[in-house]
């Protein structure tokens, strides 16, 4: 079975899916008798819907005319 | 992004080579926030425009050459990601542009006992949903620091994948890393976050 710090380093997998099949009944073992880990791979889970929904998390508004100013730029290099 | 407009790639690509203004217009509204986005996230705030910019006049330059093995939108960020790259090399040789090759621990190894079991297992937090977090102030300038203190790719793969919500495949595309380092990179970026939120909320 895997460690504690085993559950840490791949949590991300364990949420994305992504782990190994031969590593997934391990890790739910340790999730299930583990309270410490519950709550690390919880928090994980927290932590990543917190920074999808953070303010940095945006991507800038562009304007007009910073459209059209660019669109200018690539008018110019494709003449060169 | 306004991206509901945008043509498919197999229509946009024929316009985008006949130099079609309007096509470029689509194309640069629907994708240049995105740019700047992953700029911001390799290169930082200040040069993150410029950067954007200076990639449209590459994809206009290697469109010719685009040979389709991925999207036409993960092929530009991947341009992005490369001119921010090169950028950072140039500006300052002795930053480490990802630590994914020294060891560095997702957990400080002082919480754990020899035999890797918890000796100073997480806390509670205080808040437990997104929207209770961030509704503190200082705990959005905490994710906001911890975010601009992560090393450039760790950076680059959460903005792709937890804010712009991109698939693995593509952000590894992108990044051009491999798969596995790709899940290093952004497991990293998160841990990092996590012990910040942590150290606010775990009091
Ligand atoms: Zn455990």
């Amino acid at each position: 079975m895997p460690s504690c710090k085993d559950i840490t380093e791949h949590s991300s997998d364990y949420l994305e899916r992504n782990l190994p099949w031969w590593k997934r009944p391990g890790y739910w073992l340790h999730l299930a008798m583990c309270i410490h880990c519950r709550r690390y791979v919880d928090q994980l889970k927290l932590t990543i819907g917190t920074i999808s929904k953070s303010p940095d998390a945006t991507p800038p508004n562009i304007s007009t005319e910073e459209i059209q100013a660019i669109v200018e730029k690539m008018k110019q290099s494709t003449k060169k | 992004m306004a991206n509901s407009t945008l043509p498919s790639d197999d229509e946009l690509i024929p316009r985008l080579l006949a130099n079609d203004e309007t096509s470029y217009a689509q194309i640069v509204s629907a994708y240049h926030g995105l740019m700047v986005h992953l700029a911001r996230a390799i290169v930082g705030e200040a040069i993150a425009d410029e950067v954007a910019q200076e990639a449209w006049v590459a994809v206009l330059r290697a469109l010719p050459k685009f040979e389709r093995r991925s999207s036409l939108k993960t092929w530009i960020l991947r341009i992005v990601s490369n001119t921010a790259k090169s950028r950072l090399r140039h500006e300052s040789r002795t930053v480490s542009m990802d630590e994914s090759l020294e060891e560095s621990p997702i957990v400080d190894p002082a919480r754990f006992k020899p035999n890797a079991h918890w000796a100073s297992p997480p806390v509670m937090w205080h808040a437990d949903t997104p929207d209770a977090l961030l509704a503190s102030t200082e705990l959005r300038s905490c994710i906001s620091d911890a975010l601009s203190t992560l090393p450039p790719l760790q950076r680059a793969a959460v903005t792709l994948r937890d804010m712009q919500g991109l698939s693995m495949e593509a952000i590894c595309k992108i990044l051009e890393v491999s798969e596995s380092n790709g899940r290093v990179l952004l497991h990293r970026a998160r841990s990092r976050i996590q012990m910040a939120i942590e150290e606010h909320e775990g009091q």
